[in-house]
C-alpha cells in the first residue's frame, strides 16, 4: 500500500527563552515544521520544567519539557578516564533554554510551568507566579506567560 | 567578545538523509575557529559523527538522525581562560564568547546560551540538540540547554553525555555531588525520581526496569555497606547485567542505577540497557511501524479527542502510538519492553480502558503465558507482569471486558485449546485461572466476549467442530452450558465478532470454510436467526471481519479481501447491507486485520498493517468521507 496522503499536521512553534536568576524572557518564537513524537508531550503529571500550550480560556493544550532550564548546578568532567564526574553549585542560575510545542487550534498563550511536590513547609515560588494543585500531590506553578503570535 | 566578532557562513549536513520534519537533528556550531581555522572545524565535527554514530544505540537508529555542522568564523582563536579559574589569562573574541573557568573551574567551558540557540534556529530551524565546539585543546566542557566540548582528547564524550539529559531526559548514575568525599549526600532523599534511569525503588515487582532484569538476578544486585562514601568494589555481576545497583543520583545510598556502569556515569564506556530503550523511545518514534502482519492492531477512546493504537513489531516488540486532538500522533514507541508470541498470526496487544485516565494491556508473552500492564495518568507506565501460570497457544488472543470500572473479565485458549478465564477485581486482584464450561477451541480460534450488562457476559468461539459456539455468565445463575449457534461450519481459525447495538441485541460475524462472511443475530424477542452471507463478501484466509455500531441502528463491517484490498460495507436499518467497497485504494495483508473504532458517532478510525508491512491509518467522517491511507508514525 502505498502512502497516500498525510494527515494535516499540528503547528509547531519553537520558542528560545532567556532566563537570569527567577527572570525569563521569551527571546524569540517562530513556525516551525517539526513532528512533536509522544517523548516530548507530557502526558502525566512528573516533577519538573514545562512550557504549556493554552487556550484563550487558559486551558492547557499540550504541555512540553523544559529540559536543562533553570539548573542550579552544573557538571564538571574528568579529563582522565575513571576520574569522577562531579558538580557544583550555580550561585545564579542563567541561561537559555529552547522547547518546541504544538500549537493547536485555539492556542493563544505560552506559560513556563513548574511541576514540584508540594513539601509541607516548602518555600512558596516566586512572587508574580500563580500556583493550582494538580493531582499526585503535585503543584503546579507558572512562571511566566507569554502572548503566542501565531498567523495560521 | 560578541557576534561582532565573527560571522555565520552557513550550514553544511554532513551524516544522515531522514526527512528534517522527522529527524533527530544534531547541530554543531563552531566557536574561536578564525576563517582560516575552518577545515579544523570540518574535521572535529567528522570526528564527533564517527564518535556518536558509533555509540550504540545510535549505530542502530542512524537512518533517523541527520547532523548538521554550522560554520561560524571567530576574530580570535580559542576561548578565555581567566586566571580565576586556574587558566592562563587569555582571551579570545569569539562569535558564541566561550570561556573556560566557569564557577572558577578550568574544565567549566561556558559560552552564550541564547546566541547559541538563535543561530541553530537560524540555520537548521528542525534542529534537535545544540552542541557548541571550541577550538582549543584545554580539556573542558558542559550542559544545559546547549552543551559545549572543546577539541581535546575524549571530549566528544563530554557532549553524548549530555545530550542524555538534553534530549533523553536521563538523569547522572554518578553515586557522589562533589567526587564522592562530600558531606549531605549519604542517603537519597525519600520519593521516586522522574528520571527513567534512576531509583529509589527495591521492589522487583513494581521496579520501573523491571522489563531489563533476569528472574535469577539479585535485587538489589549491590548494595553499598558504608554510606558515607562511594562504593566502589567491582560488579559482583557480569557486565550488561540488569538489576539494581546501590549509588546513583548524586547519593551513595538509596539512590539505585539499572547496571554497574553507563554512560550517564562515567564517560568512555556505553549507555546502560534502560538508558538505551530510553534513547530507543525518543529516536524511534520518527518511523513508521514495521509490523508482524497479521497481528491484529488494538485501539482504544480514553475519550472522544484521543486514541491510543497497540500493534506488535515485526520482531515482536510490543508498540503503542496515541492521537490526541491538541497535539496530533505522537510516533510509536516500545511498551515496557514488552515481546509478544508468535505463531498462528501472532499474539496481539489487547486493550481497554476502565476510565478515561487509565489503560489496560494484554497480551501473551515469547513463553505462552498471559501478561499485563497499565498506564494510568497519575504513575504513568507500570512494567509488565504475569497473570497465572496458565500456557497459553502460541499466538493466542487474550480478549478483556470491562463490565464496570473496578473489573475485568479475560478470556483465552489454553496450549491444549481449552477455553480459559480469569477476573480481576479492585481489592481481590486476579483470580485464579479456570475452564470455561469445559469448552475447546478449535485451532488457532479465539475467544471473544462482550457484557451487555455489568451483570452479564456472552462468550463465543468456533469450537474443535468448527461450528461457533457460545455460553453466558449471569451474576445470579453463574456460567451456562455451551451451545451451538447453527449449522454454520467456519474456518478453524476463525475469530466470531460479537457487537451489541443495544442491550437486548447481539450481532455476529465470522467467515465460513470457504471464506465467506456470514452473519446472525440474536434478540431477546426471537432468539438467534440463521446464518447468512454479507452481501456476497468473500474474507483472504484467516482475515478477521470488523465490525463496529456507531449507533443503534447502523453497523459497519470492515475486511481484507481475497485481493487483499480492504473492504468495507454497512448495514443500516431500514435499507439493508449495502455492497462492499474498497477503502479509499487500500490494500493489507492476506489474513490480516482492520482495526475500527468509532470516538464520535460521525467518525470512524482505521488502522492496518499495509502490504509494505507498514502500519496505516485512515479515517471517515460524515463530512468528507474517506480520507487517504497514511502511515503511521508521527504527525
Amino acid at each position: 500500500m502505498d502512502e497516500i496522503t498525510q494527515p494535516m499536521p499540528t503547528l509547531a512553534m519553537r520558542l528560545i527563552f532567556e532566563y537570569d536568576g527567577d527572570q525569563v524572557r521569551l527571546v524569540s518564537q517562530s513556525p516551525v515544521d517539526l513532528s512533536i513524537t509522544g517523548f516530548d508531550l507530557a502526558r502525566t503529571e512528573r516533577a519538573g520544567y514545562y512550557v504549556d500550550t493554552r487556550d484563550g480560556a487558559g486551558q492547557t493544550l499540550a504541555r512540553v519539557p523544559a529540559r536543562g532550564a533553570f539548573s542550579t548546578s552544573a557538571e564538571v568532567f574528568p579529563e582522565q578516564p575513571g576520574e569522577p564526574i562531579s558538580r557544583v553549585e550555580v550561585a545564579h542560575p542563567k541561561g537559555a533554554f529552547t522547547v518546541v510545542v504544538p500549537a493547536p487550534s485555539g492556542a493563544d498563550s505560552v506559560s513556563v510551568v513548574r511541576v514540584a511536590a508540594d513539601a509541607p513547609g516548602a518555600v512558596r515560588p516566586v512572587a508574580r507566579a500563580t500556583s493550582v494543585e494538580a493531582g499526585g500531590g503535585l503543584e503546579v506553578t507558572d512562571i511566566a506567560k507569554f502572548a503566542l503570535q501565531i498567523s495560521r | 567578545m560578541s557576534t561582532a566578532d565573527g560571522t555565520v557562513l552557513g550550514n553544511t549536513q554532513i551524516y544522515g538523509g531522514a526527512p528534517r520534519n522527522r529527524a533527530f537533528n544534531v547541530v554543531l556550531l563552531a566557536d574561536g575557529f578564525t576563517a582560516a581555522q575552518q577545515n579544523a572545524f570540518d574535521t572535529a565535527c567528522t570526528s564527533f559523527v564517527n564518535a556518536f554514530i558509533g555509540t550504540p544505540p545510535f549505530d542502530e537508529l542512524g537512518p533517523a538522525i541527520n547532523i548538521f555542522r554550522v560554520n561560524v568564523t571567530s576574530t580570535d582563536s580559542g576561548a578565555d581562560d581567566p586566571v580565576a579559574g586556574g587558566g592562563t589569562g587569555a582571551t579570545a573574541r569569539t562569535y558564541f564568547d566561550s570561556s573556560f573557568g566557569g564557577n572558577n573551574i578550568r574544565r567549566l567551558l561556558l559560552c552564550n546560551n541564547t546566541t547559541a540557540l538563535q543561530v541553530a534556529a537560524a540555520q537548521v530551524p528542525e534542529f534537535t540538540v545544540v552542541l557548541v565546539v571550541v577550538n582549543s585543546t584545554i580539556y573542558g566542557g558542559s550542559g544545559g540547554g546547549v552543551g559545549t566540548y572543546s577539541l581535546a582528547n575524549g571530549a566528544t564524550e563530554i557532549g553524548i553525555h549530555e545530550m542524555g539529559h538534553t534530549a533523553f531526559g536521563l538523569a547522572d548514575e554518578y553515586a557522589y555531588y562533589a567526587g564522592g568525599n562530600e558531606t549531605g549526600h549519604d542517603h537519597h532523599p525519600a520519593g521516586e525520581p522522574s528520571e527513567p534511569n534512576v531509583t529509589t525503588n527495591t521492589d522487583r515487582n513494581t521496579l520501573k526496569w523491571r522489563w531489563a532484569v533476569a528472574s535469577t538476578t539479585a535485587i538489589p544486585t549491590m548494595s553499598n555497606p558504608a554510606c558515607g562514601q562511594e562504593d566502589t568494589r567491582p560488579s559482583p555481576v557480569p557486565t550488561g547485567t540488569v538489576g539494581l545497583f546501590e549509588g546513583a543520583h548524586y547519593y551513595h545510598c538509596g539512590g539505585f542505577r539499572p547496571e554497574y556502569d553507563c554512560k550517564m556515569r562515567a564517560l568512555s564506556v556505553p549507555f546502560c540497557r534502560v538508558c538505551r530503550q530510553v534513547i530507543w523511545n525518543r529516536i524511534g518514534p520518527l518511523a513508521t511501524l514495521q509490523a508482524r502482519a497479521r497481528t491484529p492492531i488494538s485501539v482504544v477512546a480514553r475519550y472522544p479527542e484521543h486514541l491510543d493504537v497497540f500493534a506488535v513489531a515485526n520482531n515482536g516488540r510490543t508498540m503503542s502510538n496515541w492521537w490526541d486532538q491538541s497535539t496530533g500522533w505522537a510516533g510509536f514507541f516500545h511498551v515496557q519492553g514488552g515481546f509478544a508470541a508468535p505463531g498462528g498470526s501472532g499474539s496481539p496487544v489487547t486493550s481497554i480502558s476502565r476510565f478515561s485516565g487509565h489503560l489496560d494491556l494484554f497480551t501473551v508473552g515469547t513463553d505462552n503465558r498471559v501478561y499485563s500492564c497499565w498506564w494510568d495518568v497519575t504513575s504513568g507506565w507500570h512494567p509488565w507482569f504475569r497473570i497465572g501460570t496458565l500456557q497459553c497457544r502460541p499466538g493466542s488472543t487474550v480478549n478483556v471486558v470491562s463490565r464496570y470500572t473496578n473489573h475485568l473479565d479475560l478470556f483465552t485458549t489454553a496450549s491444549d485449546g481449552r477455553i480459559m478465564s480469569t477476573w480481576w477485581h479492585e481489592g481481590a486482584g486476579w483470580a485464579n485461572w479456570f475452564h470455561v464450561m469445559s469448552g475447546v477451541a478449535a485451532n488457532g480460534a479465539t475467544v471473544t466476549a462482550i457484557a451487555r450488562y455489568g451483570s452479564h457476559l456472552d462468550v463465543f468461539t468456533v469450537g474443535t467442530d468448527n461450528r461457533v459456539w457460545s455460553c453466558w455468565w449471569d451474576d445470579r445463575s453463574g456460567w451456562r452450558a455451551w451451545f451451538p449457534i447453527g449449522g454454520q461450519v467456519c474456518r478453524s481459525d476463525s475469530t466470531v465478532t460479537a457487537v451489541a447495538r443495544f442491550p437486548d441485541q447481539i450481532d455476529l460475524f465470522t467467515t465460513a470454510s470457504d471464506g465467506k462472511i456470514m452473519s446472525t443475530w440474536w434478540n431477546v424477542r426471537g432468539g438467534w436467526a440463521g446464518w447468512f452471507q454479507v452481501s456476497g463478501g468473500v474474507a483472504s484466509p484467516g482475515s478477521p471481519v470488523t465490525a463496529i455500531a456507531r449507533y443503534t441502528g447502523h453497523l459497519d463491517l470492515f475486511v481484507i479481501g481475497t485481493d487483499n484490498r480492504i473492504d468495507s460495507t454497512w448495514w443500516h436499518e431500514g435499507g439493508g447491507w449495502a455492497n462492499w467497497f474498497n477503502v479509499s485504494g487500500g490494500v493489507g495483508q492476506s489474513g490480516g486485520q482492520v482495526a475500527a473504532i468509532s470516538r464520535v458517532a460521525d467518525h470512524i478510525d482505521l488502522f492496518t498493517v499495509g502490504s509494505n508491512g507498514v502500519v496505516y491509518s485512515t479515517w471517515w467522517d460524515v463530512n468528507g468521507g474517506w480520507a487517504g491511507w497514511f502511515g503511521l508514525g508521527v504527525s
